[in-house]
């Protein structure tokens, strides 16, 4: 792997590699070049994640015409597909070096080695939502109970925007959720729900579940789960698997006129959450 | 194209949460938690989400400032230490070493603040100080 990317920097294939290097014991993400290129020996797949090409999106803001190799686990290639279709970054700037990855419904048979299950308290078991349930358990709650649980879980945030800003896949220059009129922006508690379903409405067709939102949560607020709700919306209506094509997304209202049909719309079954 | 992630710590509260600054082209552009930190374990509140505004502000105080006649000017740091030392000099042969203070600050290190009571102690000549983690 690193003669490969050494020689990707030598021969110009890319300008960068984005892959980490361990820094006093810590492995951070690191930019690789040409110039360094003895670096590369150092080069580590890190078990701590960080949105890679999220810090590739602000490389290509700089030079638009960046060359930029990446070490990818496949929630950093779906991220990338996401990126491609909204325009952020452009598939033939971009070369990958596949690294493994975590469990995910959009990719069953993986291992990665920091989405690791915490140990949930009781409380929160009782009275919230257990961060490693399916999203079957969840909805299984019913409307009422599964309302409690999420306010429950909603009037714990601080409104770090953390969730927001370590998402691979929220690029926007405006945010809705820094916007007075949409979401109240000053004190603590947050406009709940609306905080949190502004942007869970936002993810679906964009969410990757990559988990480093709820990775970053400091309140430990199960947003992996929330996100994977509206995309299982997106799934069962439009047959859309975030990050999985270039394909765009079923909710774009802008750019280029939406393809996608709906599917067949199937009888509901299980009860709603 | 120069990009680096510059391991620090966040200076705004005593916690000292492990923050990586993002630099693009000797810019800092933006502010991450540091996922391997022992203190705030990839997570950080929206103070030190925010680092990089304020060491990019306009607004940033970059040198000391002297009050003089009722404004703030610009100085450099051997000056405004001995301006400060002269009052303090004159203020403790007029009212004793009693009537000055010393309070020192979470955002500092323990080192640091073992120095300011040394120099309240030892230099200044007063027992009071005090921290802001009392106020
Ligand atoms: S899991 Fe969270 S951080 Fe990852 S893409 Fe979805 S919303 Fe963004
Ligand atoms: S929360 Fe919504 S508006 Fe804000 S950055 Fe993400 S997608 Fe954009
Ligand atoms: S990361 Fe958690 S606490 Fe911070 S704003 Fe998002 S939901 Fe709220």
């Amino acid at each position: 792997m690193k003669e490969q990317i050494k020689s990707w920097l030598e021969q110009g294939t890319v300008d960068v590699f984005l892959g980490y290097r361990e820094v006093d014991h810590h492995p951070i993400p690191w930019c690789f070049t040409q110039e360094a290129i003895e670096e590369v020996d150092d080069l580590v797949v890190s078990p701590a994640r960080y949105s890679l090409e999220k810090i590739a999106t602000h490389m290509a803001a700089e030079d638009p015409d960046i060359r930029i190799g990446m070490l990818a686990r496949d929630c950093n290639n779906r991220a990338l597909n996401v990126l491609y279709v909204w325009n952020q970054l452009r598939p033939e700037q971009v070369v990958t070096v596949e690294a493994n990855c975590c469990p995910s419904p959009l990719k069953e048979h993986a291992d990665c080695s920091y989405l690791e299950p915490g140990t949930v308290g009781a409380y929160k078991k009782a009275v919230g939502i257990d961060n490693h349930l399916r999203l079957e358990a969840v909805e299984a709650y019913g409307p009422e109970e599964g309302r409690n649980r999420w306010m429950y879980e909603f009037q714990k945030c601080i409104k770090c925007y953390g969730c927001r800003n370590i998402c691979p896949v929220c690029f926007c220059r405006e945010c809705s959720l820094d916007h007075d009129d949409l979401v109240g922006t000053g004190p603590l508690l947050p406009d709940i729900p609306i905080f949190h379903l502004v942007r869970a409405v936002h993810m679906a067709g964009r969410c990757i579940d990559c988990g480093l939102c709820e990775d970053a949560c400091p309140m430990d607020i199960p947003l992996r789960l929330l996100y994977q709700k509206v995309n299982r919306i997106a799934m069962d209506l439009f047959d859309y698997r975030t990050g999985t094509s270039g394909d765009q997304p079923p909710f774009s209202i802008l750019g280029d006129r939406v393809t996608l049909e709906p599917k067949p719309i199937q009888p509901v079954t299980g009860a709603e959450a | 194209m120069e990009c680096k992630l510059v391991p620090s710590v966040c200076s705004y509260c005593g916690t000292g949460c492990g923050v990586l600054f993002e630099v693009i082209n000797n810019k800092i552009v933006g502010t991450l938690p540091m996922k391997t930190h022992p203190v705030n374990e990839g997570k950080l509140c929206i103070k030190g989400w925010n680092l990089h505004e304020h060491v990019n502000s306009i607004l940033r105080l970059k040198q000391p400032l002297v009050k003089t006649f009722g404004r703030f000017m610009k100085t450099d740091w051997d000056e405004a230490i001995q301006l400060t030392a002269d009052r303090f000099k004159e203020i403790i042969a007029k009212h004793g070493p009693d009537s000055i203070g010393v309070l020192v600050s979470a955002k500092i290190t323990n080192e640091e603040n073992y120095l300011a009571q040394k120099l309240a102690r030892a230099v200044i000549g007063t027992n009071n100080v005090d921290h802001c983690a009392r106020l």
